[in-house]
This record gives C-alpha cells, sequence and structure tokens, in this order.
C-alpha cells in the first residue's frame, strides 16, 4: 500500500470506527437524544435546509478571511517599510486581539445589522492578527547576507520586496492562513449567535432553544466540515507554493 | 604589534595615488581603515593593497574582523573619517562569495546565477543575454546538467559551487570571498581550492584578483601569493607573507619543503600572537 492511500485510509477507518462506538455505546446504554443523539439519528435530520445554512457561514468565513489577509498583509508591508507606523500602530493591533470578539460581536451587529455585513467583520476581526503578526515576521526573515547580496548588485528598494521580501515571507503567510482558516468560521458563528436568521450558528442556536440536540449536532458537525474544508485548502496550496521546504504533517 | 606594512611605511613618506609597484599593478587599496560598532573596535588603522592578477588570503583568529574588510571593499560599511578604499578601475566589478551560499531556495540554479545580473535601477543586461551568461558561468563550474535544480536538491558543494558561479556570471575583475569552502567537508574543500585555481587562473573570464578570508592557515598557503594575518580584535595588519610556491598550483604541492615552511612560518606568528 502506497503512502498516500495509507494518508487517507487510517483516518477513515478510524472516523468510521469512532461513529460505530458512538452509535452502539448510544443504543447499548439507551442514551435520551437530548443528550447524545445517535450519528444514525443526527443523519436522519439532515436535509436540504442545512446546506443551505452551510453555504451562508462558509460564505461568510470566506469573505472575511481573504479581506482580513490582504488587508493583514498590506499592513504588514507598511508596518516593514515604516519604523514609526509600526511603533504607533502595532500596540493598537494587539489591544483589539486581546479584545474578546465575543464581546464585540453585539456591537458588530448594532452598527450593521444582522445582515451578512456583520458577520464577515467579525470573521475578518479574528483573522487579522494572525496574518498581521506572521508576515511582519516574515518579511523581516530575510538572511542578512541575502540583503548584502542584492545591495553588492544594486537592487533597488522595490526588488528586494521583490524577489527577497516577499518570497522569504511565504512559508509564514502560510502558516498564518492556515490558523485563521479556522478562526475564520469561528468568527462567523459568533456573529450569527448575535443576530442572524440563517447560517449554522443560527441554527446551533435555535435548536438549542427547542432541545433539538440532533438537529444541533448536524449544524456542529458542519461547521466542522466547513473548517476542514478550508485547512486542506490552504494546506495543499502550501505544498504547492513552499515546495523548498518540507512542510509539517497535517 | 607586528612589523608594519611595508608599503604602508613608502605612502607614509609621501606617496599617494594608485600606481604600480614593483612591477604590479594596484586592484584595490585600503588606507588607514578604523571601524567600530558602538564602542567595540573591529579594525584598527588597516591598511592594504591587494595587486591585480593576485591571490591574496586573509588569514586570522575567528571574529577578528576579516569580514568586516570584505564588507568595507564591498561598501556595504564604511570606514570611519581618516580611512578610505580606493579602486583602481572607475567602475570596478567586484564579485562576492559567501561562507554560506546564499542561494534563493525558490530559484533553480540557473535562475540564482542569473539573479544579480538583472538587478539595479539600469538594467545592464537583456533577459537573453542574462541567462547565456548564467549558462556559461554553470558550465565554468561544471553545473550545467543541474540547470534546472533547486537548491534544496544539491549537495552543499554544489551549492557553493551555485554561489561562485553567480559571483562569475557578473564578470567581476576582483573577486571576494568570505571563508567560502569553511562549510564543507575536507574532500570537497581541497576539490573546490583547485577548481577556483583553475577558473582563477583561466584566460575565459575577467577575474583578475581574488581576496580569500580564511582561518585555515595550509588553505591560504595553498592558494595564494601573498597571504596577510591579522592580529586579534581590534584588527590590524599583523603581518605579510608571500607564499613562496610556483604557479600553476598542483594537488602534491603539500608536500614540498616551500610549503611547510611558509605553514611554519604562519604559525609561529599565530603562537606569538
Amino acid at each position: 500500500m502506497n503512502e498516500k492511500v495509507k494518508t487517507v485510509l487510517y483516518p477513515v477507518v478510524f472516523a468510521l470506527g469512532f461513529i460505530a462506538l458512538w452509535e452502539l455505546a448510544v443504543r447499548l446504554f439507551e442514551l435520551p437524544v437530548y443528550l447524545l443523539p445517535a450519528p444514525s439519528a443526527i443523519v436522519g435530520v439532515i436535509d436540504g435546509t442545512l446546506g443551505g445554512h452551510m453555504m451562508v457561514t462558509l460564505t461568510e468565513a470566506l469573505v472575511g478571511f481573504v479581506l482580513a489577509n490582504i488587508l493583514g498583509f498590506a499592513t504588514a508591508v507598511i508596518f516593514v517599510h515604516s519604523k514609526p507606523i509600526e511603533k504607533g500602530a502595532f500596540p493598537l493591533a494587539i489591544a483589539l486581539k486581546t479584545t474578546p470578539l465575543v464581546a464585540l460581536a453585539p456591537l458588530l451587529v448594532v452598527w450593521m445589522g444582522t445582515g451578512y455585513t456583520s458577520k464577515v467583520v467579525a470573521s475578518m476581526l479574528i483573522c487579522f492578527f494572525p496574518i498581521l503578526v506572521n508576515s511582519v515576521k516574515g518579511l523581516k526573515a530575510i538572511e542578512h547576507e541575502a540583503w548584502e547580496l542584492f545591495s553588492t548588485y544594486k537592487g533597488t528598494r522595490w526588488e528586494i520586496f521583490w524577489k527577497l521580501r516577499l518570497p522569504t515571507s511565504l512559508p509564514y503567510v502560510l502558516s498564518a492562513l492556515k490558523i485563521s482558516s479556522s478562526l475564520a468560521i469561528v468568527g462567523a458563528i459568533v456573529g450569527e449567535f448575535v443576530g442572524a436568521n440563517k447560517g449554522l450558528g443560527y441554527v446551533v442556536l435555535v435548536s438549542s432553544y427547542h432541545m433539538d440536540t440532533p438537529n444541533m449536532f448536524s449544524a456542529i458537525i458542519a461547521s466542522a466540515v466547513c473548517g476542514l474544508l478550508l485547512f486542506w485548502t490552504i494546506s495543499m496550496i502550501e505544498k504547492k507554493v513552499i515546495f523548498w521546504q518540507r512542510v509539517d504533517e497535517v | 604589534m607586528g612589523t608594519p606594512l611595508r608599503i604602508v611605511e613608502e605612502r607614509a613618506s609621501g606617496g599617494t595615488g594608485i600606481r604600480p609597484e614593483a612591477g604590479r599593478e594596484l586592484a584595490v587599496s585600503l588606507r588607514n581603515c578604523s571601524l567600530a560598532f558602538g564602542d567595540v573596535q573591529v579594525l584598527n588603522n588597516v591598511s592594504l593593497d591587494v595587486y591585480k592578477n593576485e591571490f591574496l588570503s586573509i588569514l586570522g583568529p575567528s571574529g577578528c574582523g576579516k569580514s568586516t574588510l570584505l564588507r568595507l571593499m564591498l561598501d556595504l560599511l564604511k570606514p570611519l573619517p581618516g580611512g578610505e578604499i580606493v579602486y583602481a578601475d572607475k567602475e570596478p566589478s567586484i564579485g562576492m562569495v559567501f561562507q554560506k551560499p546564499v542561494l534563493m531556495p525558490w530559484l533553480t540554479a540557473l535562475q540564482n546565477i542569473v539573479l544579480p545580473l538583472t538587478l539595479g535601477a539600469k538594467k545592464k543586461l537583456g533577459k537573453k543575454e542574462a541567462r547565456e551568461k548564467g549558462e556559461e558561468a554553470l558550465k565554468l563550474v561544471g553545473l550545467q546538467d543541474f540547470r534546472n535544480h533547486f537548491p534544496h536538491q544539491l549537495s552543499g558543494g554544489m551549492q557553493q559551487r551555485i554561489a561562485i558561479a553567480r559571483a562569475l556570471a557578473a564578470e567581476p575583475t576582483v573577486l571576494l570571498m568570505d571563508e567560502p569552502f569553511g562549510a564543507l567537508d575536507e574532500f570537497t574543500r581541497e576539490r573546490l581550492n583547485f577548481e577556483l585555481l583553475r577558473l582563477w587562473e583561466s584566460p575565459d573570464n575577467s577575474l583578475s584578483s581574488v581576496v580569500m578570508v580564511t582561518h585555515s592557515i595550509q588553505e591560504s598557503v595553498i592558494m595564494s601569493d601573498r597571504v596577510i594575518m591579522m592580529s586579534p580584535r581590534p584588527a590590524a595588519v599583523d603581518e605579510v607573507l608571500e607564499v613562496p610556491l610556483p604557479r600553476p598550483r598542483e594537488v602534491g604541492m603539500e608536500e614540498l619543503p616551500a610549503f611547510h615552511q611558509t605553514v611554519k612560518a604562519l604559525r609561529k606568528r599565530v603562537k606569538d600572537q
């Protein structure tokens, strides 16, 4: 069996085993459905509407993720080229980071309503910090000798950025993307908790009011799937882009 | 501390400007260069000359400021007031090889070599021309079959040869090397030493002077015409030694009495420091 098959097969076997154990435990101990529904009961409540809610959350998270990363990277570029701006604005960025998103979310809904915008912004807030910190670090991570090489051959500031800083920063940028890919979903769901009429966070909240645990589980699992999809996509991109580095096994 | 360099003495008696001395033409001249990083004095009034068609080694204990000397010559650092670096040519072409290969891991061997040719506000070369020069340099170090390999696919010795090819592609007249083979194993190191000498002797390239920083006494003797011995920090020129070995240097010259005597003289110098 080759390695590729193994990396897919083993997790699948483990997941199936776990689900089987779960099903067996629920049936054996006759657990009430509002506490822990059996996997079969969860599958039973899944219908087309879940897919719709999933798309809503995924869209919010993805838009927030992309915008935050563009903005965060651009900010990092400015920081790296201007010490005063970096010194002045970094504490603000840290303050933003240390403010719990859960505390900010109601404010976002007051400002932007219960539509997409508040969730996208919530997602952006949570994704912004990892990319900012990692990009600043990555853009500064150039070898001193590499800088000397560029200087010796009269490389311009632009060339040093484009041909040296940017490629050097890529491993850092991609590891930030990996971190924030799962955080983006958190941001969207927190936003939905506070005020929404669609999305996975909304489904979780409403099912909790109705003690509808199977539906709650279906939404929780769907949100996990969203996170995984994003994470795997980024990991695949990472392997392609920074081919020169041994990418850590996921 | 040591005997002052004889050229310095002569200059003190009124000599200025670059001019041939004893039939040899100057390529670079460092005059009274001092340098300090904060409170730490690194260079103390260093004066030395590099001649055309000369292989010069700078020898000294680690951390004595040998690399700093090269950085002065590259204009990456400026000497304290009173010191100056003068090149004989108006627009000297200088190449640099670091201790580490300093290759861009995202570029192929050929792209790495071409990189310096494409830098700078005024483009010196077209894309095609740069590529051709790169291919030529790759051939010089014998790695033409690896042009599309990435650095992580090459051994340490090959990476350093790519770094040398990159320096040669820009057709320097002066090549500065900072312990270029220091990180390599003994076998690779010896092979590359002679490979470098062949390149330098060959009329196919513009290379005229080589300045190599090293902390290996044997390496400095087998390679160089002259060895500059530095004193510990703050570094000053301690002694200049001519190596009485014939050119071209061959493998096996390490057995000659002249080799042993020079090594011995340098060793003694180190002990006395």
